[in-house]
């Protein structure tokens, strides 16, 4: 029988926690002071082009990291309960069901649910999903609704993609400058997109020092820290908060501190969190000395913009993130991850919320471990939505595959 | 290669093409190697103008399960796939994917033939950029395919593929005109049969078989007039059952029915630029945004064109777009005093949970 290990724990966490409430105590009043300074409040996805909205005074707010905040909280099987009883299909994405029964039920939602928005953008990078759930929301709140289409890239990404997506970049300037009465600065913009990258570099390097043997993280360590990544991008908050969280990890690393004792195993993590499970999951492997050193969500946080004009560079950042890549491109994403970090084997989380993440997933198993050798686990679940969650079959994959672990590695 | 003569009655002929589903293609049509497609938005005009047939593909009834999709994706995909795997595709001489749904995204990319080719529309398609952008991807796919096949692409051939697709949509337009008055499983066929044949073929059958059609035509009679909406019904299993009923289907706004081939290439524009604006013009299906109502819009009109006393809402299992516009489209037909019946299937072969359900709301009308 497999002892139990010690989990680390981050200092930074405690950073985060304040860091986060401060985000969320400033979202939930925004109401009260944004409007004497004519800042609108806008609902985003978590691809939008959000420098562009923080260099027009435009607070963002991003539902998608609110679903994980109700499925952390194990509320979103009853938020969901409430978007099903509205005509809402309970085969939808969970955070999408999840944020609709907010609104139609604060009294059950963490915080009251997301202040009602000035403003929608949608970027269809990350699925189609967030066209039809932003459309139902512009229908709610009777807002605008701006959309960035960012089509699928098949192969490489191809210069009338790039000209399509930079012209409607062009158009969604124009339109929140109306709705703004602001013009946006180049300089503004700039401050924005430099922030965005310092922050984003930063996250990189956090996620390139697992590379090092023990990791100093496990990925439940990043799906946690990844939070301002998301909701404060582009801000010199987040820039703060990865310096400090950078230093820490650093200092792990150069203390041979491992985030999960006596690391035996290294592995690979593919597709959102179980966020009801975050750590009982992840327990599972811990336990037996299985540290996930990295994983392909959190990297999609990772990727800064390239030099050259602003709008452009936002325009073949935004499209060419890897949810809106093919079979081929996520296979070698994870080829060069289990290569890069010496990874012994990988779990992927079939996600019946998010398609385009899952449906590809056992064709991709199947290429990776033809091509590394490295055995592949695939384990079925949604990632807010505890109802779909059987806990017994999983721990029996689980477990058996670690013990495949054992015998190979 | 199977056409309309004077000794064969173009209605049977059109009838066989739509029983095949398009497996049957090596048998009713040897000599001819057709070029797979799937979705609507797939655009046939290039294929023909390449010398081949376009084929629409649509999920075959005794598909096995595939291992390579997870149970929670919709059946059209998954048995497509295991018929990809079976090899029962193999006489195609290559697959389209036109990128509509997430589901069809990663079916391109696991599909098991070597000449595989996704095009991808744009999603907002009413705005000048997203009408430059369509038309430099059809250059696109037109250059790729024409590569593939070793043929020059030729914009005279492309502009009689527009003429003879042009036709087809005339034509299936009168045939939606008269729809109120014929068995709706039999224009579900007739539909149908025109995106699993040789399109000249089934130009001269329809034409062959619209007079007798008309002269067939009779009053709805005490039927209950309906509209259907949905994706993909790959059989008239649907439509004989509301005729059981005792319902007509008076309107449709399937993906494989008359939105299909809904709209007219503008013959007079440059070829792929009328391509596209015929698709940005055409109804939308959801997973396609011109302006927030404008599929709604297009619903209520349609039924109240058609004088439809309810709608049938047809949601395939797992099927997001249709899902997530079935809880708009319902609140906002039910606001206008249409009565609605969101009905989810897993096949399009409907069940006794169908049928009573379908029962139920007739009798509300």
């Amino acid at each position: 029988m497999a002892k139990e290990r010690r989990y680390l724990p981050l200092r930074s966490t405690r950073y985060l926690g304040r860091t986060m409430q401060r985000y969320y105590l400033l979202t939930r009043y925004q109401r009260l002071w944004g409007r004497p300074l004519k800042r609108p409040l806008a609902w985003v996805t978590s691809g939008a082009p959000v420098e562009i909205l923080r260099a027009l005074r435009i607070d963002p707010v991003y539902p998608e990291n609110y679903g994980a905040i109700c499925g952390a909280r194990r509320v979103a099987p009853e938020l969901c309960r409430a978007a099903e009883a509205a005509g809402y299909s309970p085969d939808l994405c969970s955070y999408a069901r999840a944020g609709i029964g907010a609104i139609l039920r604060p009294d059950l939602a963490p915080m009251g649910g997301l202040p009602r928005p000035d403003l929608l953008v949608t970027c269809n990078n990350i699925c189609g999903t967030v066209l039809k759930w932003y459309e139902a929301l512009a229908r709610r709140f009777n807002v605008p609704l701006f959309i960035l289409d960012t089509p699928f890239v098949t192969g490489e990404l191809k210069q009338h993609t790039v000209d399509y997506v930079l012209e409607q970049l062009r158009g969604l300037v124009g339109g929140l400058e109306r709705l703004t009465g602001r013009r946006l600065k180049p300089a503004d913009l700039q401050k924005c997109i430099s922030l965005s990258n310092e922050a984003v570099r930063l996250w990189g390097e956090i996620r390139n020092l697992c590379r090092h043997r023990p990791s100093p993280l496990n990925t439940p360590d990043l799906f946690v820290h990844m939070a301002p990544i998301v909701v404060l991008r582009g801000t010199a908050g987040a820039v703060a908060y990865y310096r400090r969280l950078y230093d820490e990890v650093k200092e792990r690393v150069r203390a041979g501190q491992a985030a999960v004792a006596g690391e035996r195993y290294r592995l690979l993590w593919d597709n959102i969190a179980i966020w009801y499970q975050l750590f009982r999951f992840y327990h599972l492997f811990s336990e037996r000395g299985a540290c996930f050193v990295t994983d392909t969500y959190t990297g999609g946080w990772a990727a800064g913009l390239a030099p050259g004009d602003p709008l452009e560079s936002l325009a073949r950042t935004y499209t060419a993130i890897f949810l809106n890549r093919s079979v081929d491109f996520r296979v070698r994403q994870m080829v060069d991850l289990i290569r890069d970090y010496e990874v012994d084997g990988f779990v992927m989380h079939s996600n019946r919320s998010c398609k385009p993440y899952s449906l590809v997933q056992e064709e991709i198993r199947r290429r990776v471990m033809n091509e590394t050798g490295v055995p592949g686990l695939l384990v079925e679940a949604d990632m807010t939505d505890a109802r779909v969650y059987a806990e017994e079959p999983v721990r029996n994959r689980v477990q058996a595959f670690l013990e495949t672990l054992e015998m190979t590695v | 290669m199977t056409t309309a003569s004077a000794d064969r009655d173009p209605v049977m002929i059109l009838l066989e093409a739509a029983a095949s589903g398009g497996a049957g293609w090596p048998q009713l049509y040897p000599g001819s190697r057709p070029f797979g497609y799937f979705c609507s938005y797939w655009p046939e005009e290039l294929i023909l103008s390449l010398g081949r047939e376009p084929l629409r593909l649509l999920p075959p009834a005794a598909a096995g399960v595939p291992a390579r999709l997870p149970a929670y994706c919709c059946l059209p995909a998954r048995a497509c796939l295991a018929a990809g795997e079976a090899k029962e595709y193999d006489f195609l001489a290559g697959a389209g994917f036109a990128h509509t749904c997430d589901t069809i995204q990663c079916l391109a990319g696991i599909w098991p033939h070597r000449h595989t080719f996704m095009f991808v529309p744009p999603v907002t398609m009413d705005s000048p950029e997203a009408g430059t952008y369509f038309k430099a991807e059809l250059e696109r796919l037109w250059r790729r395919l024409a590569e593939t096949a070793g043929v020059q692409s030729d914009a005279h051939q492309l502009q009689r593929a527009v003429v003879l697709m042009n036709r087809i949509r005339s034509l299936a337009g009168q045939l939606d005109e008269l729809r109120p008055q014929l068995p709706s499983p039999l224009v579900a066929a007739l539909m149908r049969a025109g995106q699993l044949m040789p399109r000249a073929a089934y130009a001269a059958s329809l034409e062959a078989a619209l007079p007798a059609l008309a002269v067939k035509a009779d009053g709805v009679g005490e039927r209950r007039r309906l509209l259907i909406s949905g994706s993909i019904l790959e059989n008239d299993g649907l439509y004989v059952m509301l005729e059981e009923l005792g319902a007509r289907v008076v309107a449709d706004d399937t993906c494989t029915g008359y939105r299909h081939f809904a709209g007219l290439v503008n013959e007079r524009a440059e070829p792929l630029a009328g391509i596209a604006a015929r698709y940005a013009a055409r109804p939308p299906c959801p997973c396609r945004h011109q302006y927030l109502e404008a599929r709604l819009d297009y619903l209520l009109a349609l039924a109240r064109r058609r004088s439809a006393e309810g709608v049938v809402l047809v949601v395939r299992k797992y099927c997001d777009p249709h899902a997530w516009d079935a809880a708009a489209a319902g609140d906002r037909l039910r606001e206008a005093g249409v009565p609605v019946l969101v009905l989810e299937m897993e096949t399009s072969t409907p069940g006794g949970q169908e049928r009573t359900r379908l029962q139920a709301f007739l009798e509300c009308l």
